[in-house]
Protein backbone atom coordinates (compact mmCIF):
# COMPACT_ATOMS: atom_id res chain seq x y z
CA UNK A 1 0.00 0.00 0.00
CA UNK A 2 2.97 2.31 0.58
CA UNK A 3 3.72 1.98 -3.11
CA UNK A 4 0.25 3.18 -4.06
CA UNK A 5 0.62 6.19 -1.76
CA UNK A 6 3.89 7.06 -3.53
CA UNK A 7 2.24 6.72 -6.94
CA UNK A 8 -0.59 8.95 -5.74
CA UNK A 9 1.89 11.60 -4.57
CA UNK A 10 3.74 11.39 -7.86
CA UNK A 11 0.49 11.89 -9.81
CA UNK A 12 -0.35 14.94 -7.68
CA UNK A 13 3.11 16.35 -8.39
CA UNK A 14 2.85 15.75 -12.15
CA UNK A 15 -0.56 17.41 -12.21
CA UNK A 16 0.78 20.48 -10.38
CA UNK A 17 3.71 20.78 -12.79
CA UNK A 18 1.37 20.51 -15.77
CA UNK A 19 -0.95 23.21 -14.40
CA UNK A 20 2.08 25.48 -13.91
CA UNK A 21 3.24 24.84 -17.49
CA UNK A 22 -0.23 25.75 -18.82
CA UNK A 23 -0.26 28.98 -16.83
CA UNK A 24 3.30 30.01 -17.70
CA UNK A 25 3.05 29.22 -21.41
CA UNK A 26 -0.21 31.18 -21.59
CA UNK A 27 1.31 34.13 -19.74
CA UNK A 28 4.40 34.06 -21.92
CA UNK A 29 2.49 34.14 -25.22
CA UNK A 30 -0.06 36.67 -23.97
CA UNK A 31 2.84 39.01 -23.10
CA UNK A 32 4.15 38.61 -26.63
CA UNK A 33 0.74 39.22 -28.24
CA UNK A 34 0.10 42.27 -26.00
CA UNK A 35 3.44 43.70 -27.11
CA UNK A 36 2.57 43.13 -30.76
CA UNK A 37 -0.88 44.68 -30.45
CA UNK A 38 0.42 47.66 -28.47
CA UNK A 39 3.04 48.35 -31.14
CA UNK A 40 0.74 47.67 -34.09
CA UNK A 41 2.88 44.81 -35.36
CA UNK A 42 1.36 42.59 -38.00
CA UNK A 43 0.90 38.91 -37.29
CA UNK A 44 2.34 36.41 -39.77
CA UNK A 45 1.78 32.69 -40.15
CA UNK A 46 4.65 31.73 -37.82
CA UNK A 47 3.51 33.96 -34.96
CA UNK A 48 -0.09 32.86 -35.44
CA UNK A 49 1.01 29.23 -35.31
CA UNK A 50 3.06 29.88 -32.15
CA UNK A 51 0.02 31.39 -30.43
CA UNK A 52 -2.16 28.48 -31.47
CA UNK A 53 0.38 25.89 -30.36
CA UNK A 54 -0.16 27.20 -26.83
CA UNK A 55 -3.82 26.20 -27.20
CA UNK A 56 -2.77 22.73 -28.38
CA UNK A 57 -0.30 22.40 -25.48
CA UNK A 58 -3.05 23.40 -23.02
CA UNK A 59 -5.53 20.90 -24.43
CA UNK A 60 -2.96 18.10 -24.44
CA UNK A 61 -1.96 18.80 -20.83
CA UNK A 62 -5.59 19.14 -19.72
CA UNK A 63 -6.34 15.75 -21.30
CA UNK A 64 -3.46 14.16 -19.39
CA UNK A 65 -4.61 15.91 -16.18
CA UNK A 66 -8.03 14.30 -16.72
CA UNK A 67 -6.26 10.94 -17.07
CA UNK A 68 -4.34 11.58 -13.84
CA UNK A 69 -7.58 12.42 -11.99
CA UNK A 70 -9.19 9.25 -13.33
CA UNK A 71 -6.16 7.12 -12.32
CA UNK A 72 -6.13 8.65 -8.82
CA UNK A 73 -9.81 7.82 -8.42
CA UNK A 74 -9.25 4.19 -9.55
CA UNK A 75 -6.32 3.84 -7.12
CA UNK A 76 -8.45 5.24 -4.28
CA UNK A 77 -11.23 2.72 -5.01
CA UNK A 78 -8.68 -0.11 -5.05
CA UNK A 79 -7.07 1.06 -1.78
CA UNK A 80 -10.46 1.23 -0.10
CA UNK A 81 -11.40 -2.31 -1.25
CA UNK A 82 -8.00 -3.61 -0.18
CA UNK A 83 -8.29 -2.09 3.29
CA UNK A 84 -11.85 -3.32 3.88
CA UNK A 85 -11.34 -6.89 2.68
CA UNK A 86 -7.96 -8.25 1.64
CA UNK A 87 -9.74 -11.21 0.07
CA UNK A 88 -11.07 -8.84 -2.56
CA UNK A 89 -7.62 -7.56 -3.39
CA UNK A 90 -6.98 -9.80 -6.39
CA UNK A 91 -10.34 -9.01 -7.92
CA UNK A 92 -9.86 -5.30 -7.24
CA UNK A 93 -6.37 -5.38 -8.69
CA UNK A 94 -7.72 -6.82 -11.94
CA UNK A 95 -10.37 -4.09 -12.06
CA UNK A 96 -7.72 -1.46 -11.32
CA UNK A 97 -5.56 -2.69 -14.16
CA UNK A 98 -8.54 -2.64 -16.53
CA UNK A 99 -9.42 0.92 -15.50
CA UNK A 100 -5.85 2.17 -15.84
CA UNK A 101 -5.49 0.59 -19.29
CA UNK A 102 -8.76 2.21 -20.45
CA UNK A 103 -7.70 5.59 -19.03
CA UNK A 104 -4.35 5.38 -20.78
CA UNK A 105 -6.00 4.51 -24.09
CA UNK A 106 -8.44 7.41 -23.77
CA UNK A 107 -5.57 9.80 -23.01
CA UNK A 108 -3.68 8.55 -26.08
CA UNK A 109 -6.76 9.04 -28.27
CA UNK A 110 -7.12 12.60 -27.02
CA UNK A 111 -3.46 13.28 -27.74
CA UNK A 112 -4.08 12.42 -31.37
CA UNK A 113 -7.47 14.19 -31.57
CA UNK A 114 -6.26 17.44 -30.00
CA UNK A 115 -3.13 17.83 -32.12
CA UNK A 116 -4.86 19.61 -34.99
CA UNK A 117 -2.62 20.22 -37.99
CA UNK A 118 0.40 19.53 -35.79
CA UNK A 119 -0.36 15.83 -36.32
CA UNK A 120 1.44 14.67 -39.52
CA UNK A 121 -1.74 13.02 -40.87
CA UNK A 122 -3.58 16.37 -40.73
CA UNK A 123 -0.72 18.69 -41.71
CA UNK A 124 -2.24 19.33 -45.13
CA UNK A 125 -5.84 19.82 -43.94
CA UNK A 126 -7.53 22.78 -45.60
CA UNK A 127 -10.62 24.67 -44.53
CA UNK A 128 -13.59 22.42 -45.21
CA UNK A 129 -16.88 24.04 -46.22
CA UNK A 130 -20.04 21.99 -45.90
CA UNK B 1 -19.71 46.69 -40.71
CA UNK B 2 -20.61 43.00 -40.36
CA UNK B 3 -20.28 41.66 -36.84
CA UNK B 4 -18.10 38.56 -36.39
CA UNK B 5 -17.96 36.88 -33.01
CA UNK B 6 -15.19 34.53 -31.93
CA UNK B 7 -15.72 32.09 -29.07
CA UNK B 8 -12.71 30.27 -27.67
CA UNK B 9 -11.62 29.44 -24.12
CA UNK B 10 -7.99 29.97 -25.16
CA UNK B 11 -6.80 33.58 -24.76
CA UNK B 12 -3.89 32.96 -27.11
CA UNK B 13 -6.18 31.58 -29.83
CA UNK B 14 -8.36 34.68 -29.46
CA UNK B 15 -5.29 36.92 -29.68
CA UNK B 16 -4.31 35.14 -32.88
CA UNK B 17 -7.77 35.55 -34.49
CA UNK B 18 -7.96 39.18 -33.32
CA UNK B 19 -4.57 40.08 -34.84
CA UNK B 20 -5.29 38.09 -37.99
CA UNK B 21 -8.50 39.99 -38.73
CA UNK B 22 -7.71 43.52 -37.48
CA UNK B 23 -7.27 44.88 -41.01
CA UNK B 24 -10.61 43.49 -42.25
CA UNK B 25 -13.74 45.63 -42.65
CA UNK B 26 -15.54 43.79 -39.86
CA UNK B 27 -16.48 44.42 -36.24
CA UNK B 28 -15.09 41.73 -33.94
CA UNK B 29 -16.35 40.62 -30.54
CA UNK B 30 -14.63 37.85 -28.59
CA UNK B 31 -15.82 35.55 -25.82
CA UNK B 32 -14.03 32.96 -23.72
CA UNK B 33 -17.33 31.26 -22.77
CA UNK B 34 -20.03 30.16 -25.22
CA UNK B 35 -22.79 30.64 -22.64
CA UNK B 36 -21.87 34.34 -22.31
CA UNK B 37 -21.99 34.84 -26.10
CA UNK B 38 -25.32 33.01 -26.20
CA UNK B 39 -26.77 35.24 -23.48
CA UNK B 40 -25.78 38.34 -25.46
CA UNK B 41 -27.32 36.90 -28.62
CA UNK B 42 -30.54 36.16 -26.76
CA UNK B 43 -30.45 39.73 -25.44
CA UNK B 44 -30.43 41.09 -28.99
CA UNK B 45 -26.92 40.89 -30.46
CA UNK B 46 -27.12 39.80 -34.10
CA UNK B 47 -23.79 38.50 -35.41
CA UNK B 48 -23.31 38.05 -39.16
CA UNK B 49 -20.79 35.26 -38.62
CA UNK B 50 -19.93 33.10 -35.61
CA UNK B 51 -16.57 31.36 -35.31
CA UNK B 52 -16.34 28.99 -32.37
CA UNK B 53 -13.95 26.53 -30.79
CA UNK B 54 -15.22 23.02 -30.09
CA UNK B 55 -13.63 21.87 -26.83
CA UNK B 56 -14.64 24.33 -24.15
CA UNK B 57 -15.70 23.81 -20.54
CA UNK B 58 -19.35 24.33 -19.53
CA UNK B 59 -20.73 24.59 -23.10
CA UNK B 60 -18.82 23.06 -26.00
CA UNK B 61 -18.98 24.24 -29.61
CA UNK B 62 -21.56 21.68 -30.73
CA UNK B 63 -23.84 22.44 -27.78
CA UNK B 64 -23.46 26.14 -28.58
CA UNK B 65 -24.32 25.48 -32.23
CA UNK B 66 -27.42 23.51 -31.21
CA UNK B 67 -28.59 26.45 -29.07
CA UNK B 68 -27.89 28.88 -31.93
CA UNK B 69 -29.94 26.81 -34.35
CA UNK B 70 -32.83 26.61 -31.87
CA UNK B 71 -32.91 30.41 -31.50
CA UNK B 72 -34.83 32.12 -34.37
CA UNK B 73 -32.42 35.05 -34.84
CA UNK B 74 -29.41 32.74 -35.33
CA UNK B 75 -31.08 29.67 -36.80
CA UNK B 76 -29.36 30.38 -40.13
CA UNK B 77 -26.36 32.49 -39.10
CA UNK B 78 -23.17 31.20 -40.79
CA UNK B 79 -21.04 29.41 -38.21
CA UNK B 80 -17.52 28.05 -38.55
CA UNK B 81 -15.85 25.61 -36.15
CA UNK B 82 -12.21 26.50 -35.41
CA UNK B 83 -10.68 23.62 -33.52
CA UNK B 84 -7.81 21.21 -32.93
CA UNK B 85 -10.32 18.35 -33.34
CA UNK B 86 -10.06 16.27 -36.49
CA UNK B 87 -12.51 13.47 -35.67
CA UNK B 88 -14.80 12.83 -38.71
CA UNK B 89 -17.79 11.93 -36.46
CA UNK B 90 -17.64 15.37 -34.85
CA UNK B 91 -17.51 17.05 -38.26
CA UNK B 92 -20.59 15.05 -39.24
CA UNK B 93 -22.41 16.14 -36.09
CA UNK B 94 -21.58 19.76 -36.92
CA UNK B 95 -22.71 19.34 -40.50
CA UNK B 96 -26.01 17.83 -39.36
CA UNK B 97 -26.55 20.90 -37.16
CA UNK B 98 -26.04 23.23 -40.13
CA UNK B 99 -22.41 24.16 -39.55
CA UNK B 100 -20.95 26.22 -42.42
CA UNK B 101 -17.41 24.89 -42.27
CA UNK B 102 -14.57 23.35 -40.25
CA UNK B 103 -11.12 24.89 -39.77
CA UNK B 104 -8.36 22.88 -38.10
CA UNK B 105 -5.91 24.74 -35.84
CA UNK B 106 -3.32 26.03 -36.20
CA UNK B 107 -4.94 28.12 -38.93
CA UNK B 108 -3.09 30.29 -41.41
CA UNK B 109 -4.13 33.97 -40.97
CA UNK B 110 -4.50 34.44 -44.75
CA UNK B 111 -6.79 31.41 -45.00
CA UNK B 112 -8.90 32.58 -42.07
CA UNK B 113 -9.33 35.97 -43.75
CA UNK B 114 -10.26 34.25 -47.02
CA UNK B 115 -12.84 32.10 -45.25
CA UNK B 116 -14.44 35.14 -43.57
CA UNK B 117 -14.38 37.08 -46.87
CA UNK B 118 -16.05 34.16 -48.61
CA UNK B 119 -18.78 33.56 -46.02
CA UNK B 120 -19.61 37.25 -45.61
CA UNK B 121 -19.22 37.91 -49.36
CA UNK B 122 -16.88 40.82 -48.69
CA UNK B 123 -14.99 42.40 -51.59
CA UNK B 124 -11.80 40.36 -52.12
Amino acid sequence: MMMLDSIDELLVHIKEVQLDVIELSNESLMKMSSFMEKNGLEIDEDISTALQYQDIVTQQLNASIEAIDSMKKSIEIFSHAFKSDEGLANESLAKLQEKLTATLQEAKDKKSRFSGKHAPEHAEDEIEFF
Amino acid sequence: MPLVIFVDDSETALASTRMSTNSMPIEVKQYTEAQVALAEIKAGMTPDLIITDLNMPVMNGLEFLKELRAFPATSRTPTLMLTTETKPELKQQGKALGLTGWIVKPFNPAQLKQAITRVLRLPA
